[in-house]
């Protein structure tokens, strides 16, 4: 009956929309020019009211009627059966009625259910008459309403412009209003849990032991163990070598394809790599554990070392950059050390010092690695970034004016110069926040973590132990045989500050970006 | 070598039927710089630039008129081959710098637009400070020991691009924040920081309040002192202020080339007389 009314204001709606077109061009007649509006719009005037006035009452009444047919099986069933039902019996009822009602499968049948049943059906009916002569009339009504507006002067263009404004705008409310209750239940939950925990929040924030269900046969939460340091000191580690492996890749891929590649490969390597950016996240989780955790597993004796050896020459060349900052001229001055290989020697003696450093911690280069582990996870979302930050950063670089290449090659300089040297710095602040949109999805990142790092807590600096993150912690929460309303208060403090972190990652983001258009627009 | 005993000798020769080649110049001749005989350009199958000779004079401002399209701009970036980044561009012919091919491929293109700068129609300075869009040239091509020679270097750039005092106590400063004017001569002070031999000037005030082309004229004028340069003007008042060479193109055919005074008094060809009497274009 409902739907047969939707369709009955529907068919009314297209005649409003035909019939003020209609009328507004009878009366304009040959004076065409004349009408302040066009006849399409005396018809989209019309029909709009039609369909709100129509679906608006059909709403209405039908909530309203179903409100009033719920409370008076509540209190016939009351009656019906003599005693007092407790909400879950006299829920269970109502929707036996209904189920035998409708034809569905009721838990058992009786008398009771019956005559329940026999008043359900006859009030549908009722109900879906007075929603047919409720929305039919008000649909009928807002027709002869508006078309007895319609004239010569009539501002039907003007007035029809403010309702699809006033659409438009109860549309962004809506999703406005939902992020807010979102919002608001985050923060609602959370102040539960640092309740819980007596308000203590420097436990929280910097305790080192998280194991917040620990107390919950006591029926409480340990308020010692609700340290969410190693959860956010996972997270930051995962997202650091993700970052270490997507930044470079994904970077170097934009510049290839925004200025060296031809045409016809860019064509078909963009889409190539935004490919990536599709497959879900549980297949790259899946190959993360089944192929990539096995093989640093059993490769953990090349690996360390080579882990070692980046990180020393990293070391060094922050030490460079920042001795040329002290002391500018350093690295020429250091560069025509040693017979012009001073900068080589330079490298070989931190590279050499990181490979000590391990030797000295584990002479035998045999490495216990876990079989799930930081880097493994770290590595594949790096993998699954990528594209993200490829194909921002493309867009941003072919964005630079192809004014400020030509300045640069009509000076002499060679292509690699000009990248460096003039698009680069130019498309820096969309490179940075294409980077943080790729940082703030590894935080968010879930699946790869919960399969290839593992759910052990644990604070470490080894990429090749086993950690957990912010997100897995919450998966574990929700979906562990804790109760919902003991588990739930640590999963909404966690989502909350990561949502926070993220927000916070974001609003740079878009702050960087805004100063970039404002360089070229 | 003169103008007068290198055309004396083989002009009959190498001007085409559209090109007139000066005979004499009246005053000492100056050097010649660059030359161009039957170049054609064709972008992908459109000729745009059709059997050009062309001689340009050291110590001289060259202007190309022509009406929108006819391919004074795309010659001019034969000049200095940044029609090399355009792939579907083709050049042929033979374009020389000091006698030297420029299509040859023993030719670094990156070396030679070091030594022939080019000045485009829109200010273009990279999103850097003022001091290193200047230094930005000598940098690359390592044109000074250290930082003094390099402070050096940008203040000379500067004050021969009559930026100096307006911009000498905001060095630092983003080169993008300065007006349109100031931003163009920024773009030529870090032009000539390059040392060029030869400025390439596309329109370069084409973009500028009448104030601030007044300033660049100027500035084209006092620059001539040391370099050959070639503009590019939609203006013919502009071309007749600035130059002493005028270049007529139409079409993609070079139909006149002389002494400025005589293409504005006198000109040869019909078409150069409809053109600078505003009948064509």
């Amino acid at each position: 009956m409902t739907l047969l009314t939707a369709l009955a204001i529907l068919i009314i709606a297209a005649a409003a929309f035909l019939l003020g077109r209609a009328k507004a061009s009878a009366l304009a007649g040959d004076n065409y020019a004349q009408l302040h509006s066009r006849p399409n719009y005396h018809g989209l005037y019309s029909l709009m009211w039609v369909l709100i006035a129509g679906l608006g009452a059909l709403i209405v009444v039908s909530g309203l009627a179903g409100a009033v047919i719920d409370s008076t099986m509540t209190s016939r069933a009351s009656a019906l059966t003599g005693e007092a039902l407790s909400q879950i019996q006299l829920d269970l009822m109502l929707n036996d009625a209904r189920a035998i009602a409708t034809g569905g499968i009721p838990s058992s049948v009786d008398p009771a259910r019956e005559a329940l049943a026999e008043y359900y059906t006859a009030a549908g009916f009722w109900r879906g008459v007075a929603v047919l002569i409720a929305g039919v009339g008000a649909a009928l009504a807002a027709l002869l309403r508006t078309r007895s507006q319609i004239s010569m002067e009539w501002r039907a263009r003007n007035r029809s412009e403010r309702v699809i404004r006033a659409v438009l705008a109860v549309s962004a409310t809506i999703a406005i209003l939902t992020t807010v209750g979102i919002v608001l239940s985050l923060i609602g939950e959370t102040l539960i849990f640092f309740n819980r925990i007596d308000w203590r929040l420097f436990d929280y924030f910097f305790g080192t032991t998280w194991s917040p269900l620990a107390g919950v046969f006591e029926g409480k939460l340990d308020p010692e163990k609700v340290g969410a340091i190693p959860l956010f000191a996972g997270t930051a580690m995962i997202t650091v070598i993700a970052m270490l492996v997507a930044v470079p890749i994904g970077l170097m891929a934009a510049i290839y394809l925004s200025d060296f590649a031809s045409p016809k490969v860019r064509a078909w390597t963009k889409p190539l790599l935004e490919v990536l950016a599709g497959i879900p996240t549980v297949v790259y989780g899946f190959f993360a554990a089944i192929t990539v955790a096995p093989f640093i597993r059993d490769n953990g004796g090349v690996i360390v070392p080579i882990l070692g050896l980046l990180a020393a020459v990293i070391v060094g060349f922050l030490a460079l950059l920042l001795l040329e900052r002290a002391r500018p001229g350093f690295r020429q001055s250091l560069t025509r050390q040693a017979g012009g290989y001073g900068l080589v020697a330079y490298f070989a003696v931190f590279a050499l010092g990181g490979l000590a450093v391990i030797w000295s911690a584990n002479p035998g280069f045999t490495f216990d690695v876990a079989s799930e582990s930081a880097l493994a996870a770290g590595v594949v979302m790096g993998i699954m970034i990528i594209p993200f930050i490829s194909s921002l950063s493309d867009d941003v670089i072919n964005a630079v004016p192809q004014s400020l290449r030509d300045g640069s090659y009509g000076l002499g300089a060679t292509k690699a110069e000009t990248i460096r040297q003039v698009i680069l710095p130019a498309a820096l602040p969309g490179i940075v926040s294409a980077v943080l949109l790729g940082v703030s999805r590894a935080v968010g990142e879930t699946m790869i973590v919960v399969m290839a790092a593992g759910q052990g807590a644990n604070l470490t600096w080894n990429p090749m132990e086993t950690v957990t993150t912010v997100t897995v912690q919450i998966v574990a929460l929700i979906t562990g045989d804790t109760e919902a309303d003991t588990a739930a208060a640590p999963a909404f403090a966690l989502g909350f500050t990561l949502f926070f972190i993220t927000l916070a990652l974001n609003i740079y983001a878009l702050r960087i970006v805004r100063k970039y258009r404002e360089l070229y627009d | 070598m003169t103008v007068a005993e290198d055309l004396g000798g083989d002009a009959p020769a190498e001007t085409g039927a559209v090109a007139r080649i000066p005979s004499a110049s009246a005053r000492t001749a100056p050097e010649l710089k660059m030359t161009a005989r039957s170049c054609d350009v064709f972008y992908g199958d459109n000729h745009a630039i059709k059997n050009v000779d062309v001689d340009i004079l050291d110590n001289t401002v060259t202007a190309f008129i022509g009406p929108s399209g006819c391919g004074k701009s795309t010659f001019l970036r034969c000049l200095n081959r940044m029609n090399d980044t355009i792939d579907i561009c083709r050049v042929t012919g033979e374009l020389t710098l000091d006698g030297e091919d420029i299509y040859d491929a023993k030719v670094d293109p990156v070396q030679l637009r070091a030594r022939v700068g080019m000045v485009f129609q829109k200010p273009n300075p990279f999103p850097k400070s003022i001091y290193d869009n200047v230094a930005y040239g000598p940098r690359i091509h390592g044109l000074v020991r250290n930082k003094a020679d390099l402070d050096d270097v940008v203040e000379q750039s500067l004050r021969r691009a009559s930026l100096w005092g307006e911009v000498s106590d905001r060095l630092d400063q983003p080169g993008t924040g300065l007006s349109g004017g100031q931003q163009q001569r920024l773009c030529i002070a870090r032009a000539i920081a390059t040392a060029p031999e030869v400025l390439l000037m596309d329109e370069p005030c084409s973009a500028l309040d009448p104030i601030a082309t007044a300033r660049v004229e100027e500035l084209i004028h006092e620059l001539r002192e040391n370099y050959s340069i070639v503009i590019v003007t939609h203006s013919m008042q502009q071309a007749a202020r600035v130059s002493q060479k005028t270049a007529f193109f139409h079409l993609g055919h070079l139909v006149e080339y002389d002494d400025t005074t005589k293409i504005f008094t006198n000109p040869h060809d019909k078409r150069t007389q409809d053109y600078i009497t505003g009948r064509i274009g």
